[in-house]
C-alpha cells in the first residue's frame, strides 16, 4: 500500500501500515493488517472483544515490537518507522502519544504534576540534564513557568484548573480519564492514540469528549486514532473507520459505508451458520436435520 | 455511615462464651510461646549446663495474657466499666510492689516484691505500661463515648498529622538545624552524646540516600550497604595505599559508590518488587563476600587498620603535631581536648547529612525528580510519555549510591578501621527499616525513624538482647497500624494555586 491510495474521510497519510502481524506463540492475534490514519482526522479502530484493536495500538506506541510488518509514521521531520524504535521513543522521537484501556496516572502525583511530567524531555533539556537546574540556572525556571502554562491550557480546556493541586487518584473516573487524554497532548504528539476513551463515561461526559477529541483534531491539526465500543462516539466524530474482526481488518471506509457493510454487521451480530459452510456440508447438515425428527421421536 | 458501623459493632457485643474462647485462644497462644522460651532456662554450672525450670512465670504470663484478652475484648464491645474498675488497682499494685525497696527499705519490700511475678524489672514495667493504657483508654471511652475508628479513618487521621508536620516544618526545620549545629556545646553534650549524634546522623544520611531509590524512584533495595561497603573501603584503601588524604578521596569514593551503583543498575533494570529486591539483597551479599575472600588487595577479614583521620583544612587533631606543622587546637589557641576530632566529626557528617537532603529537596522539584516518582507510580505510563526509563532508573540507582559511598567514606575515617563484618545485611534492614518507619519519601521521616531505631536503643544500651525485640514489635506495630509509615506525607513539588493556604513546600 502507498500514499497513493486514497484514504477514506480524506486528507494527508499521517501513518501507514503495512502487513502488520503479531503472534503470540501460537496466537495470532493480528494478521496481515493493512490501514492508512490520515493527518488532521480522527481514524476509528473497532471490532469485537477480542478481535486485535489493542495490539495494534501496542504495535503502534512500541509496547509490543510486531512479528512482521512496517509501520510508517510520516512526522515532523520525516519518517519513523515505529516497528524499529524502542519502546518509549515512540513518544520522544516520533511524537505519537497514548492513553490506556484501565486509566494509567500517576495517582500519588499532583494532577499539575501529572501534566508536567509529560513535558520531561523538553524540560530534561532546559535544565542542562539536571546539572544547570541544580546550580538554580533561570532557564530552567523560565522552561518550567512554559510547562505549567501549557498545563493551565490544557486544564482550562477540560475544566480541571480548580482541581489542578488535587491528588490525581482522587480524581474522579470521568476527570481521570480527561486528564490522561491532556496529558498524552502534553507531549506535542503528532498522532494521539485513544485507547477506549469513552468507557465507564456517561452520556453528558461522553459528548464532552467527542468535543475534545474534535477539538484536538481541528484547533491541535494532529491525526487521531481511537479504539472505541461506543457507537455513538465512533459514528459521531470519527471521518473514517477500520474495522477488525479475530485479527484481519474487514471493512476500511467512512462510517457510513462501515455502517452498512454486511461483513461489519456479520460480526457484531453474528450470522446465519449455514452460509458460511462449504455446500456439501450445508446440504449433509439438512439431511441430518429433516431426519431428526424421527430420531427424537425413538428416543422417547 | 461510620456511626451505624460502630454501633453495629458494638451491638454485636457481648457474649461471655466469646469472650472466654477469645480470651483462652491467647492464653494458649502464649502458652505454647512461652513454655519453651521461658519455661526452662538453661544454667552454666561447673562442670556442664544445667536446666531450670520457671513455671511459675508461665502460669503467670499465660494469666496476664488471658486478662489483657478479656480487657481488649471488652474495651471492643464497648463496655469499658469493669477494666476501668480492674485495671487501675492491678496496675497501682504492680507499681508500689516494683518500687517497694526505694519505698518501704529493703526488709519490707523484698516482701512486697514477691507480689511481682516476674523477676526481670523491664517486664514488669511493660506489664504496667500495658494496664495503665487500658485503664486509660476504658476511661477515655466511659467519658468521650468516642467512636471505633476504623483503619481507614485512623489512617486518614495519621496522614493528616504527617500533613501537619509536614506544614509545620517551615519552622521546625530550621529549628531542627539550629539545634543539631549547637547540640555539641549545650551543657548535657558529654562525648557519648556527641558520638551517639553522630551514630544517629549517619543513618539520617544513610536513611536520605536510600530515601532517593526506595522512597523517590520506588525502587526496593535491600543491599544499599553495598555501596557504603564500597565507599568505606575506597577511601581506606585509598588512603592506606596511595596516602590520600579524606578530602581528596572523598569524591573518589562516591564516584566510585555511584559506578557500583549503574553496576548494580545494568542486570535489574527489567525487574521489579520482589524479584528486584532478591537480586539487589545478593548484590550485597557478593560485595560482602568479595571484601572478604580479596585478602591479598583487601586484608580480608583482618580489615584494614590504620586509616588517617580527617583534618580541619590540613590541620590535624594531634596533641603533638609532627615537627613543622600546626594541629587543630594550636590554630586556634585551644587547650588539646580529644573532643575536639569528635565534634568535628559530628559536624562533618552533618554537612554531608545537609548536602543530601537539601540534594534531594532540589532534585525533587527537577524533571529527572518527578520522573523518579513517575516511575514509582506507572512505569509503563512514563514509558508512553517518551521518559527514558533506563537512564531514569540509573540516576537514581547511581545517586542514592553516591551518597552511601560518601557515608561509607565518613565511617571509615571515624573509625579508623574497617572489616567487611561493619557491611552486613542487617545494616541493609536497618536502613530500610529507617525509610519504611519514617513514610517512603517522607525527609523529617527519616529523621524520626532514625532516632527512634538509632538514638533509643543506644541510650537503652542497658536494655541488652530487649533492644532487638523492642526493635522487631516496633517494625511489626507500624507495619499493622500504619503501613505506609509514621510520617509519610507527599507535598505536590509544585503548585497551581496559592501557595499560602494549605501550601507549604517539602520542608
Amino acid at each position: 500500500m502507498s500514499a497513493m491510495h486514497e484514504i477514506p474521510g480524506g486528507g494527508q497519510s499521517l501513518l501507514t501500515v503495512e502487513h502488520l502481524t503479531m503472534r503470540f506463540g501460537g496466537l495470532i492475534a493480528v494478521d496481515d493488517v493493512s490501514f492508512q490514519a490520515a493527518d488532521r482526522r480522527i481514524t476509528a479502530i473497532i471490532g469485537p472483544n477480542g478481535a486485535g484493536k489493542t495490539t495494534v495500538f501496542n504495535c503502534l506506541t512500541g509496547f509490543y515490537a510486531p512479528t512482521v510488518g512496517r509501520l510508517t509514521l510520516h512526522g515532523r521531520g520525516g519518517d519513523f518507522y515505529l516497528e524499529r524504535l524502542e519502546g518509549f521513543r515512540t513518544a520522544q522521537q516520533a511524537g505519537v502519544a497514548r492513553t490506556f484501556q484501565n486509566i494509567r496516572l500517576f495517582p500519588r502525583m499532583s494532577v499539575l504534576e501529572n501534566l508536567i511530567v509529560a513535558q520531561h524531555n523538553k524540560l530534561m533539556r532546559a535544565s542542562g540534564y539536571t546539572v544547570l537546574g541544580l546550580l538554580g540556572f533561570t532557564t530552567y525556571r523560565m522552561a518550567e513557568a512554559d510547562a505549567v502554562d501549557k498545563a493551565r491550557y490544557w486544564l482550562d480546556r477540560v475544566n480541571l484548573t480548580d482541581k489542578a493541586d488535587w491528588e490525581a487518584g482522587n480524581l474522579s473516573y470521568g476527570d481521570q480519564r480527561r486528564l490522561e487524554i491532556i496529558r498524552a497532548m502534553c507531549i506535542d504528539p503528532v498522532l494521539l492514540c485513544l485507547d477506549e476513551p469513552a468507557a465507564g463515561l456517561n452520556p453528558r461526559e461522553s459528548a464532552q469528549l467527542n468535543q475534545l477529541i474534535k477539538f484536538i483534531r481541528d484547533e491541535h491539526k494532529i491525526g487521531v486514532l481511537l479504539i472505541e465500543h461506543d457507537m455513538s462516539v465512533v459514528m459521531g466524530i470519527s471521518d473514517h473507520v477500520i474495522v477488525l474482526d479475530y485479527g484481519c481488518l474487514i471493512a476500511d471506509g467512512t462510517p457510513e459505508q462501515v455502517r452498512g457493510d454486511p461483513a461489519v454487521i456479520r460480526a457484531y451480530l453474528g450470522e446465519d451458520e449455514k452460509e458460511e459452510l462449504p455446500a456439501v456440508v450445508r446440504q449433509d447438515l439438512e439431511q441430518i436435520q429433516q431426519a431428526a425428527p424421527e430420531q427424537d421421536g425413538e428416543a422417547r | 455511615m461510620a456511626v451505624t458501623a460502630t454501633a453495629a459493632r458494638a451491638g454485636a457485643g457481648f457474649s461471655l462464651p466469646a469472650m472466654v474462647k477469645e480470651a483462652g485462644l491467647t492464653a494458649l497462644v502464649v502458652l505454647g510461646l512461652s513454655f519453651y522460651l521461658v519455661g526452662f532456662e538453661t544454667l552454666d554450672v561447673p562442670g556442664g549446663v544445667d536446666i531450670r525450670t520457671r513455671f511459675g512465670d508461665v502460669a503467670m504470663a499465660v494469666v496476664i495474657a488471658f486478662l489483657g484478652r478479656t480487657a481488649v475484648f471488652l474495651l471492643r464491645v464497648g463496655r469499658p466499666r469493669p477494666v476501668l474498675l480492674l485495671a487501675p488497682p492491678i496496675a497501682l499494685l504492680i507499681l508500689v510492689a516494683l518500687l517497694s525497696e526505694t519505698l518501704f527499705g529493703p526488709v519490707i519490700g523484698a516482701r512486697v516484691k514477691l507480689l511481682v511475678p516476674f523477676d526481670s524489672p523491664v517486664v514488669m514495667w511493660a506489664v504496667l505500661a500495658v494496664t495503665v493504657i487500658l485503664a486509660v483508654r476504658a476511661a477515655w471511652r466511659l467519658s468521650h463515648d468516642t467512636q471505633q475508628l476504623s483503619d481507614e479513618q485512623r489512617d486518614a487521621r495519621a496522614g493528616a498529622v504527617a500533613a501537619q508536620v509536614q506544614r509545620a516544618l517551615r519552622y521546625l526545620g530550621p529549628a531542627l538545624l539550629v539545634f543539631a549545629l549547637a547540640m555539641p556545646f549545650m551543657p548535657f553534650a558529654n562525648r557519648q552524646i556527641v558520638d551517639i549524634g553522630t551514630l544517629v546522623i549517619t543513618y539520617i544520611m544513610l536513611g536520605w540516600g536510600l530515601n532517593i531509590v526506595v522512597g523517590l524512584a520506588g525502587l526496593l533495595d535491600l543491599g544499599y550497604v553495598a555501596f557504603y561497603a564500597v565507599g568505606a573501603y575506597s577511601f581506606a584503601l585509598l588512603a592506606t595505599y596511595l596516602d590520600l588524604s579524606f578530602w581528596i578521596c572523598l569524591p573518589f569514593a562516591g564516584l566510585m559508590a555511584a559506578s557500583f551503583g549503574v553496576l548494580l543498575g545494568f542486570p535489574v533494570l527489567r525487574l521489579r518488587g520482589d524479584y528486584l529486591a532478591i537480586v539487589t539483597l545478593g548484590f550485597g551479599e557478593i560485595i560482602r563476600i568479595i571484601l572478604l575472600n580479596w585478602y591479598s588487595f583487601t586484608n580480608g577479614p583482618d580489615g584494614v587498620s590504620g586509616i588517617p583521620r580527617p583534618s580541619f583544612f590540613g590541620y590535624d587533631f594531634t596533641r603533638n603535631p609532627a615537627e613543622g606543622e600546626a594541629s587543630f587546637h594550636m590554630l586556634f589557641g585551644l587547650e588539646y581536648s580529644s573532643m575536639h576530632r569528635i565534634v568535628f566529626l559530628y559536624y562533618l557528617i552533618l554537612a554531608l547529612a545537609l548536602l543530601v537532603n537539601f540534594f534531594t529537596l532540589r532534585i525533587r522539584k527537577l524533571p529527572v525528580g518527578r520522573a523518579w516518582e513517575a516511575l514509582r507510580e506507572d512505569e509503563t505510563a512514563c514509558r508512553s510519555l517518551g521518559i527514558n526509563p533506563r537512564n531514569t532508573k540509573l540516576t537514581a540507582f547511581s545517586i542514592g549510591a553516591m551518597f552511601g559511598g560518601f557515608a561509607g567514606s565518613f565511617f571509615a575515617t571515624r573509625q579508623g578501621f574497617i572489616s567487611p563484618e561493619s557491611f552486613t545485611f542487617i545494616e541493609s534492614a536497618v536502613i530500610l527499616a529507617i525509610v519504611v518507619l519514617g513514610g517512603f519519601g517522607s525527609q523529617i521521616g527519616v529523621v524520626v525513624a532514625a532516632v527512634i531505631l538509632i538514638g533509643l536503643p543506644e541510650i537503652f544500651r542497658e536494655l541488652q538482647e530487649f533492644r532487638m525485640l523492642a526493635f522487631g514489635m516496633a517494625m511489626v506495630l507500624i507495619m499493622l497500624w500504619r503501613p505506609s509509615g509514621l510520617l509519610a506525607h507527599r507535598d505536590a513539588t509544585l503548585r497551581l494555586g496559592p501557595v499560602g493556604r494549605g501550601g507549604g513546600t517539602a520542608r
